[in-house]
């Protein structure tokens, strides 16, 4: 009956698109225009192929296989070979196949891992799900030959995408820019992931800063953020498709930095305001003929080392020592920290922890322009104004676990003003400190506290069930 | 031509009935047996009303069936125009008055148990389990430490968990349910229960669950755009496995790098 009823509302959604004319195998990522505009017009072009070859179109998205994303994998060998048609067997479930049944996969290519190919991979014109034939784009050297083995990538990425687009855009954006149709509404904004930043990580940030780790990302998606938009995503996406998304947010944010680097690179000699100086149109094009293609593969190995940097083993910080007993001494030594010199937790989160710190309401600089902000108060890496939270409410957005705070007061809060201690302070003065600053929303608690919610007395006063 | 609508009005109501009395076949019924007794109570009133119902319905289905095809025909007699028979009029206003406040006096008690404070079963207003805050779009869950009692304001020893609650079976509990924003509605199919979360009211919600299992919490007050994502669930499982997931939950969330038996803070506990 339900399979009617689809069928049903398909067509009539297809009546109605129609008359529309919509092309959605057009939709585009968006360009990061703030960044690309800096450029000459045939920069700009240039970096925007670039992109377009290695990670494509939304609904067309390639498996770049340079870059440290699990695309999901099916391995398979060649049967029969015929010019650019190879019939081929995969050796996965069923289950794995029918992911693999995608368009998108004509873009994720084939990784040989056997023969004469071993280590090339190479891009599908077209996969025929039915019979298992390829078809490749040239590029290939040598013919491959029956009983190559390969490796298909990317049915993860086509899953992460169809999540993404259901649950995430909307606030994050089709290209991760943090600008989706809801976003304008929300405080703090969602997450542009292109800068590959993220607040809420389990990792270091000094002596540079290190990327999330996929069980960073998995937390907030699971857990979601709270006191902010952010909603959690469990036990409504199952394991699998956790997986897929958090690859897909990956894969996202690593292109955003890859269009980042490419164009700071070209801003160098090829900026906007050089359109018209002698011979830039010819220098752009050995430049671009030449030199740019390994630029290119730099930029991507460098991101991707970053990415893969953070899966390391150890990676995630553990406190050498366990956190010692919550006591009275311990959280006074901590409100000391507080508001010493040493740590100046104050000068941001205020006497009281109230997050009105002096620093809140000074004029800031930008420390990557050096410029100063035209409004008082903090902002963060995305330009956006920040507060310092409010200690006493007990809403941790990265987590309430001692474990959590420690990290955040150890690294900072990546993306933010809240700086990192890990110099400046020892273990057990931040373990105080993670003391004191769990105690707050109890301590200003008990004097003058918020009246509490009014308990409904009588049950059958609001007992309509609707 | 008589005839024929004579039968097109008699094809509407055979398919309804019979459309209904498939659909369970299609799914498109209760999600089960109800896990709880009281739910059985009142899937027992739904079935007392729809077999009254449908006598009613299919009654005068067929008074309205035999008016016609008797009409189709009788040829000879003339209709007459009449102004109502004040009988008849009685009868079909007391019938359903009647049945009606049968339904009410009927359900009274089962509304009773279920809503009324004073009538909940013993220890569950005493000691809820949990206080589930529904927020646009999640639930969040706060338990009371293990071997403590729930307060009004949370304590520094409370639990913390986001759209999975737990309770445990074959006793009865209570739970508050509050409103961080806007009106959610709690909603357990399979315990048929759903209550109306109000921003400022904090109102109890008892259950009893029989069985073990995992069972859908949605929201069933379209609260925003996110309403959809409103979906948690709950653990019904036996009172050990809900103390050990009480104690997991409160290690987890007393993490510190270190394994439970290694900390400090936590040995004295
Ligand atoms: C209702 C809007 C909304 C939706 C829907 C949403 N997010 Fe977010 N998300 C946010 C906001 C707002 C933040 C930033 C919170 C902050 O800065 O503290 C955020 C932050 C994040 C972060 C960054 C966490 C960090 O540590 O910096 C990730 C990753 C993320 N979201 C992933 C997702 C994924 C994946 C989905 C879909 C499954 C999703 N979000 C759906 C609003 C949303
Ligand atoms: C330069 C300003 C600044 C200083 C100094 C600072 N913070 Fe913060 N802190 C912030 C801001 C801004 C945030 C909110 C970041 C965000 O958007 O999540 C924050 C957030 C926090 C949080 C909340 C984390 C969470 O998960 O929600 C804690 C706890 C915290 N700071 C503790 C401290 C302590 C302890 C110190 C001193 C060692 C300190 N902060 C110093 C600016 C500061
Ligand atoms: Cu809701």
């Amino acid at each position: 009956m339900s399979v009617r009823w689809q069928t049903i509302v398909a067509l009539m959604l297809a009546s109605l698109l129609a008359g529309c004319g919509g092309d959605t195998s057009k939709a585009r990522f968006a360009e990061n225009s703030a960044l690309a505009k800096q450029l000459l017009p045939k920069a700009r072009k240039a970096v925007q192929k670039t992109l377009d070859d290695h990670f494509g179109s939304p609904l067309d998205s390639v498996a770049w296989l340079k870059l440290p994303v699990n695309y999901g994998k099916a391995e398979g060998t060649v049967k029969t070979v015929d010019g650019q048609k190879l019939s081929v067997e995969f050796n996965a479930e069923a289950s794995d196949l029918e992911s693999l049944t995608s368009p998108e996969l004509t873009r994720a290519g084939l990784l040989f891992t056997s023969g004469s190919n071993a280590g090339k991979q190479v891009l599908l014109a077209k996969f025929d799900s039915k019979n298992s034939t390829f078809e490749t784009l040239p590029g290939l050297e040598s013919a491959p030959s029956s009983g190559d083995q390969f490796v298909a990538a990317g049915h993860f990425l086509r899953h992460g995408r169809k999540l993404y687009a259901r649950h995430c855009q909307h606030c994050h954006g089709v290209s991760g820019d943090g600008d989706g149709t809801t976003a304008k509404y929300l405080n703090p904004r969602p997450r542009d992931y292109r800068l590959g930043v993220f607040k809420f990580t389990s990792t270091a940030s000094f002596p540079a800063p290190i990327k999330a780790t996929r069980d960073d990302l998995k937390r907030v998606i699971a857990l979601g953020i709270p006191g902010t938009y952010m909603p959690s995503f469990v036990p409504m996406l199952k394991e699998n498709e956790l997986t897929a998304v958090i690859e897909y947010v990956r894969w996202l944010a690593m292109r955003g930095e890859i269009e980042k680097g490419l164009v700071t690179e070209l801003k160098g000699e090829y900026s906007k305001d050089r359109s018209k100086d002698d011979g830039i149109d010819k220098s752009l094009e050995t430049y671009l003929s030449e030199t740019y293609p390994n630029f290119v593969n730099e930029i991507a190995g460098e991101v991707g080392e970053k990415w893969s940097g953070a899966e390391e083993e150890g990676t995630p910080i553990i406190p050498k020592k366990p956190r010692p007993q919550d006591t009275a001494e311990s959280r006074h030594r901590g409100k000391e920290l507080f508001l010493g010199n040493k740590a100046k937790c104050v000068n941001c989160h205020g006497p009281t922890g109230r997050g009105n710190g002096p620093m809140t309401e000074d004029f800031q600089k930008n420390p990557d322009t050096n410029e100063t902000y035209a409004e008082r108060g903090l902002y963060d890496t995305w330009g956006q104004p920040i507060k310092p939270r409010d200690l006493t409410r007990g809403i941790y957005r990265g987590g309430r676990r001692p474990i959590d705070i420690y990290r955040r007061i150890y690294a900072g809060i990546k993306g933010t003003p809240m700086p990192g201690n890990s110099q400046a302070l020892s273990e057990d003065e931040i373990w105080d400190l993670v003391n004191y600053a769990l105690s707050v929303p109890y301590d200003s608690q008990a004097p003058k506290s918020p009246k509490p919610h009014s308990v409904a007395e009588h049950s059958m006063d609001h007992g309509h069930a609707n | 031509m008589r005839k024929f609508w004579c039968l097109f009005f008699m094809f509407w109501p055979i398919a309804a009935i019979v459309y209904s009395a498939m659909s369970p076949a299609y799914g498109w019924w209760f999600p089960g047996a109800s896990v709880t007794e009281l739910g059985q109570r009142i899937d027992n009133l739904f079935y007392l009303i729809l077999i009254i119902i449908t006598v009613v319905f299919i009654g005068t289905q067929v008074a309205l069936g035999y008016a016609l095809w008797k009409a189709a025909h009788n040829k000879d007699e003339k209709s007459h125009f009449s102004h109502g028979s004040h009988n008849l009029e009685v009868i079909w206003s007391v019938a359903p008055a009647v049945i009606l406040l049968f339904l009410a006096l009927y359900q009274m008690d089962v509304w009773r148990d279920f809503r009324v404070k004073a009538y909940f079963p013993e220890g569950t207003i005493e000691s809820p389990i949990a206080e589930v805050t529904a927020r646009q779009f999640e639930w969040r869950i706060r338990y009371p430490a293990p071997g403590k009692k729930l307060q009004l304001k949370p304590q520094p020893d409370d639990l913390y968990a986001v759209n999975d609650l737990h309770a445990p079976i074959g006793r009865a509990v209570m739970i508050q349910l509050r409103s961080e924003d806007v009106q959610h509605a709690f909603f357990l199919p399979h315990l048929r229960i759903k209550q109306d979360a109000i921003p400022g009211q904090v109102i109890p919600i008892w259950f009893k669950a029989e069985k073990k299992g995992l069972f859908e919490l949605l929201c069933a007050e379209l609260c925003g755009w996110g309403h959809y994502k409103m979906r948690a669930q709950l653990t019904a499982e036996r009172e050990v496995d809900f103390q050990d997931y009480l104690k997991k939950l409160q290690a987890d969330q007393n993490y510190d790098g270190f394994p439970a038996s290694d900390s400090v803070a936590k040995k004295e506990e």
